[in-house]
């Protein structure tokens, strides 16, 4: 059973203690990635997404709960683990003072290749991941973007079954951002499932093929980005409003009772309106809008976005909900 | 295992060595010991603790147990840094031996340890030390436990701390109680009983004291068997513990 899942965990728990105070950081966590698929873990900083990882990666004991991954109990046969995952932690983990092709045939050698396939795994992913202008410098002077596709590039040397990322696009231009999503994409076609976390909402929704929505330590939602898209099916209005809060408040109190509005935010000056049909509705904002006599700074008609859905199933924007300091252990 | 140890100690050895100006420095600090303190100490040529021969011969041994001492220390520094770098972390997920990962830091500490000790024995035949060349060379292994055991710990030390500045204090506190307690300096013999009885306590004294009559050519004496017993058990009981501090990290 277990075994068909690239990863699954059941009631999954963690908690740290610090100076006598008790956090817990996973509260009970099922997941089922599947084999050959990009799973997305989505939530704001200190949700409880690289604790879950690092778990499973085996770098982190599991306090209570079941976890397997590649069909190997993470808590009883960490060695069988460990040949069928690879890991990039945040900060990468490339050794600064060697050079990208001695990474790479370390790395190969832990795994137990010989030097002279070592030598030529090292030559395949220098030119899988275009590093081959530099391999031969210190990483310690390359750019963020190159460095991170080393960092990759070290993660999948032994070509494992799950790759575990943790914010791999941390930090990246735009540029670099979209390059990765293409090499992770190709390596999804050849046959490696990834399990990446990030709190970039293009990324969970561009990116993944299915995502989970993490928050406080347990999972809201999970779903194809589109699926969970559809849930909330219609449109959403945000305006803005010229006036203060009290406006805000009262014009809030007023649309909120048009037939067609579903549910109202307000979310930071604005206030954002889930309606069934947005061509349909906004005649009759614009109406009240006038009777009350506000004027608009701004309006947009969208579809949903997933922070929408992180909206509607948490009650916070996920911009403004990373208000826990992520735990590092 | 070995393999990994092999790789492990490989790696450090080719970063260390696109690193010379460290090599340089380590080997500066004895030498700078042998030329601006042991001219003082000829005053005491003869005198109490320092018998008939050559003050040297009492003086060079408690130098190469100083360098040995000091040899490891760095390793602490040098975790940490790749703590931050997340490569202790990448490498924690791949099969590598615990062990490997404390011995091939290990290693490399002995052999940037091995080779100025050698110079500095050199340096000293000259100015009269009397070299005997089997207790040299056993003074060598006495002193690569000596080193195995720093490093190991410091390592550990840096994954339980993180960061540099705790490491330091703590060092800072444990470096000179242990030195002064060991007779490197000047033979504790001359020293007062509750002295010598304190230095009972610390490891670092059956090292020097070991290594004053391996240097003397004597390779048999109980002072020898007691220094290899001691540190052959503190570097198995630190070993242990620096591997599975390793294994549990959670950094």
């Amino acid at each position: 059973m277990t075994a068909q899942y690239a990863a699954i965990t059941r009631d999954l728990r963690k908690a740290f203690h610090l100076r006598g105070e008790t956090i817990e950081a996973v509260r009970g966590v099922d997941l089922e990635v599947e084999r050959g698929e990009i799973f997305g873990f989505l939530g704001p900083n200190g949700a409880g997404k690289t604790t879950v990882l690092r778990m499973l990666a085996t770098l982190l004991p599991v306090d209570a709960g079941e976890a397997w991954v590649a069909g190997y109990d993470v808590r009883q046969q960490q060695a069988e683990v460990r040949r069928q995952i690879g890991y990039v932690s945040q900060v990468g983990g490339s050794d600064p003072q060697a050079t990208a092709r001695e990474n790479l045939i370390l790395q190969a050698q832990l795994y137990g290749a010989s030097t002279a396939d070592a030598a030529r795994r090292a030559d395949e992913l220098i030119q899988a991941f275009e590093l081959e202008a530099f391999a031969d410098r210190v990483v310690q002077s390359y750019s963020g973007g190159q460095r991170r596709r080393l960092d990759i590039a070290l993660g999948i040397v032994h070509r494992p079954a799950v790759l575990f990322l943790d914010e791999p696009t941390a930090g990246l231009d735009p540029q670099n951002r979209a390059n990765l999503w293409d090499q992770l994409r190709e390596l999804r076609e050849a046959g490696t499932t990834i399990f990446l976390t990030t709190h970039y909402l293009e990324e969970a929704d561009v990116l993944s093929d299915r995502l989970a929505i993490i928050d406080h330590g347990q999972i809201v939602v999970t779903g194809t980005p589109q699926a969970l898209k559809h849930q909330l099916a219609g449109d959403v209005v945000t305006i803005e409003p010229c006036g203060d809060d009290h406006t805000l408040e009262c014009l809030q109190h007023d649309l909120a009772a048009l037939p067609d509005v579903r549910e109202t935010r307000i979310d930071g000056g604005r206030i954002r309106l889930y309606v069934a049909d947005g061509a349909r509705a906004l005649p009759l904002i614009f109406e009240r809008l006038s009777r009350a006599g506000v004027g608009l700074e701004a309006l947009t008609l969208a579809t949903p976005t997933l922070d929408d859905v992180f909206l509607a199933h948490t009650g916070r924007s996920l911009r403004d909900a990373g208000d826990t300091k992520e735990m590092e252990a | 295992m070995l393999r990994h140890i092999w790789l492990l100690f490989r790696r450090k050895v080719i970063e260390t060595l696109r690193q010379p100006v460290w090599v340089v420095i380590g080997l500066s600090t004895p030498l700078l010991y042998l030329a601006l303190f042991a001219p003082v100490l000829d005053a005491f040529t003869g005198g109490p603790g320092f018998g008939e021969g050559d003050v040297l011969d009492v003086f060079v041994p408690g130098i190469l147990a100083l360098l040995a001492f000091g040899g490891g220390v760095g390793a602490g520094w040098l975790v940490i840094e790749e703590l931050k770098a997340g490569v202790i972390e990448r490498l924690r997920v791949t099969p590598v031996s615990r062990l490997a990962l404390v011995l091939g830091a290990a290693l490399r500490d002995v052999l940037v340890m091995v080779i100025p000790a050698l110079i500095v024995v050199l340096v000293a035949i000259p100015f009269g030390f009397h070299a005997h060349w089997d207790g040299i060379a056993l003074l060598m292994v006495l002193l690569s436990l000596v080193t195995v055991t720093t490093s190991a710990l410091s390592s550990a030390l840096g994954i339980i701390l993180r960061e540099t500045g705790s490491l330091a204090a703590i060092w800072n506190g444990v470096n000179l109680p242990i030195l002064l307690l060991s007779g490197v300096l000047l033979p504790l013999s001359i020293a007062p009983g509750w002295l010598r009885l304190l230095a009972h306590f610390n490891p670092l004294y059956y090292v020097v004291e070991a290594s004053r009559d391996l240097a003397a050519g004597t390779l048999t004496s109980g002072e020898v068997a007691q220094g290899f017993l001691v540190m052959t058990a503190l570097t198995a009981v630190v070993l242990w513990w620096a591997t599975n501090t390793f294994r549990k990290a959670v950094a």
